[in-house]
């Protein structure tokens, strides 16, 4: 299996597995909650090392991953004592267990080089070297098996929970009055974030990770308002994301990791700009469309008040532009426009309305009237 | 959501890793290279690269993962590193954590390629390490000139059983420049001897210079450990104080991996103490100086520190 397939397979196993837990985490605002854990485990590996004596991979994983679990619990128990906004239980939580291990390095072990990025983070770029081995026999890269392993994980979680996932993600109190318990669903869930979050730290480092975990689900978020699409999106969106990073990596030679997290900001970008409902192109085309039936009916008020007043010989495009200062151009569309609907006609001095006009004022008036009772 | 998507995933996974298991890892290894051809050799750091390329004169392309200037605490390995990684049939590197996670790895790769880590060249008493964990070595093994020699027999022979038919020519460089490093130790004594017994004390920022100092008769005294996790506490920058004052220093040091501020604050910190200390320059800990210029080689880099410590103490 050559380094590139090893490569795009790990990538996608990591983008697919954040992206399933991440959904649940961008909806329950705790997006940030990856990137709480890569500080919070310093203590973690600090402690692991204390005890062991060494920094081999297996027990600064063990170690990371129980301040994992203790971070989610942490920030969960905050969370539900309904004192703190989710943001600052986050807050609170990560730099008090970071700040532990920061005075634990400093008092214990300053003569060893005791880091989160040399003992705890690897490098997608190594996945294809670190090589697994049973009983003397390799049996492939060891990335492939952790992250595929957290992935099947992920994968069973969602599959066999989904219902229950979604209920507690939209309505916790209609959760528990149908019979099952959302705490627990809801712990099984970090649970699940925080082993995959560790899991691929060791695999792939830390921001393809953070960056999976959010950027993804926020842009499915974007597209979709149902959860289910919201899901396959995501993955979608995170394994397109490894793959379109790992050639842009390629090409310039530069971080895989990296890159792979770039191109999922960039899908993000291109969603907030282009989706059909939130996107900004979507909202400014709705502005500009709700803009010019407002200049239209303005203008047709306008002259449906003069005709009121038996003057009925029309107003010119100059009258107009001093009126309401929209300038010759503007002017101009606007009464092209009503005109082609054939809501004015030209007359003597200029403009007048038609009685299709009239009725088409009259009847704004009545939904305006409408609106307001 | 559709079940059937996940369902495919879970079904493909075991496959995709019995294909795997399978390959024999790693492409390359000593056979690829009977194309002939010059041998590609791979370097950690260019203190490495730089004594490999010396040996290995021009039957080896040398390459070095971290360039110039760059902290092997913050290098990253880019897309061009896995495939330079994959091609080298001779990958050597330092050891003892100074890679960190990618020296996990590269000592895994010695079951398919020839992989050699620089400091088991050093026998285990010569090797510092602090009295509170055993086993965890002070990597900064280069900075000891006579220790650095030890690891040029290991590479000649390493070139040597990959290319037999060049191995006289390893043997004579590999000779020629264990002459020129011991030539390189006795100059380092003799500058070192010109600044007076008393005020030889290198204050520095982190804790690189321990074998330097050790071999050349300095006392080193370190603003940080070796770990940068931990940032200079208050007490530290007393610490240090204390023994500028103390023993008058004149000058102290900063590298270019530790920010400039608090080594500043010590020279500060002293002046409120009515003595007055000068930073003596940068430099060289754990990376060459750029390609082409004298710092970026090994001997240039030693003798800039060096006469950059002996000027200022002096």
């Amino acid at each position: 299996m050559s380094s590139t397939v090893v490569i795009l397979l790990v990538g996608s196993f990591v983008a697919a597995s954040c992206a399933l837990v991440g959904s649940f985490l961008v909806l329950r605002r705790l997006a940030l909650l990856g990137d709480a854990i890569s500080h919070a485990v310093l203590p973690g590996i600090v402690v692991a090392f204390l005890l062991t004596g060494s920094r081999a991979p297996l027990p600064m994983v063990l170690g990371a991953g129980c301040l994992g679990v203790f971070t989610v619990f942490l920030v969960e128990v905050l969370n539900r004592s309904r004192r703190l906004q989710e943001d600052a239980s986050i807050g609170v939580v990560f730099p008090a267990l970071f700040s532990v291990g920061v005075i634990l390095v400093s008092s214990l072990a300053a003569q060893v080089d005791l880091d989160t990025d040399c003992v705890l983070y690897g490098d997608i770029a190594y996945a294809p070297s670190d090589v697994l081995d049973v009983g003397g026999v390799p049996i492939g890269p060891k990335a492939l098996w952790t992250t595929g392993a957290a992935l099947v994980v992920d994968a069973l979680l969602v599959l066999l929970l989904y219902k229950e996932l979604k209920v507690v993600s939209f309505d916790p109190a209609l959760a528990s009055s149908i019979g099952f318990s959302p705490v627990l669903v809801h712990y099984l869930l970090m649970a699940a974030v925080s082993l995959t979050v560790v899991a691929s730290f060791e695999s792939v480092g830390s921001i393809l990770v953070v960056g999976m975990l959010v950027v993804p689900p926020a842009t499915a978020y974007l597209l979709t308002e149902r959860l289910g699409v919201m899901l396959l999106l995501a993955v979608a969106i995170g394994v397109g994301s490894s793959a379109a990073g790992y050639a842009f990596a390629r090409w310039y030679e530069c971080s895989i990791g990296g890159a792979m997290a770039a191109a999922a900001g960039l899908a993000f970008v291109a969603s907030a700009l282009a989706s059909p409902r939130h996107g900004l192109l979507a909202r400014y085309l709705k502005h500009r469309r709700l803009g010019a039936r407002l200049a239209g009916h303005l203008v047709l008020l306008h002259l449906s008040g003069r005709a009121a007043e038996g003057e009925r010989r029309g107003l010119g495009p100059r009258d107009l532009e001093a009126r309401f200062r929209w300038g010759r151009v503007r002017t101009a569309r606007v009464l092209g426009r009503l005109e082609a609907q054939g809501l004015i006609e030209p007359a003597a001095a200029g403009l007048r309305i038609t009685p299709a006009g009239e009725r088409a004022v009259e009847q704004a008036g009545t939904a305006a009237l409408a609106d307001r009772r | 959501m559709s079940k059937s998507s996940l369902q495919c995933v879970l079904l493909a996974f075991p496959s995709v890793l019995a294909s795997t298991g399978c390959d024999p890892g790693v492409a390359g290894g000593p056979a690829a290279d009977a194309s002939g051809g010059p041998l590609r050799v791979l370097a950690t750091t260019g203190m490495i690269a730089d004594v490999a390329a010396r040996i290995a004169g021009p039957h080896a392309r040398v390459e070095a993962l971290m360039g110039p200037g760059v902290d092997p605490h913050l290098y990253k390995a880019s897309e061009g590193d896995v495939r330079r990684l994959e091609a080298a049939v001779l990958v050597l590197y330092n050891g003892l954590n100074l890679e960190g996670k990618l020296g996990d790895i590269l000592g895994k790769l010695a079951r398919s390629k020839r992989v050699l880590a620089l400091s088991d060249s050093v026998p285990r008493d010569r090797l510092r390490q602090p009295p509170e964990f055993a086993g965890h070595h002070d990597p900064h093994v280069w900075f000891d000139v006579a220790l650095w020699k030890l690891t040029v027999g290991p590479i000649a022979r390493a070139l040597a059983a990959l290319d037999p038919a060049h191995a006289a020519d390893f043997e004579r460089n590999a000779a020629e420049l264990e002459r020129d490093l011991a030539d390189l130790d006795a100059w380092v004594e003799r500058r070192v001897a010109e600044v007076p017994a008393g005020h030889r004390v290198l204050v520095t920022a982190h804790d690189a210079f321990g074998y330097f100092g050790r071999r050349y008769g300095i006392d080193v005294v370190a603003l940080q450990g070796i770990s940068t996790a931990a940032e200079a506490a208050i007490r530290d920058v007393e610490r240090v104080v204390e023994v500028i004052v103390k023993r008058q220093v004149k000058a102290i040091f900063v590298e270019s991996s530790v920010p400039r501020r608090t080594i500043e604050s010590v020279v500060r910190a002293c002046a409120a103490r009515g003595h007055a200390v000068t930073i003596g320059g940068e430099l060289f800990s754990d990376a060459l100086g750029a390609a082409g210029t004298r710092e970026g080689t090994y001997r240039g880099m030693v003798e800039h520190n060096v006469s950059a410590i002996v000027g200022a103490l002096r």
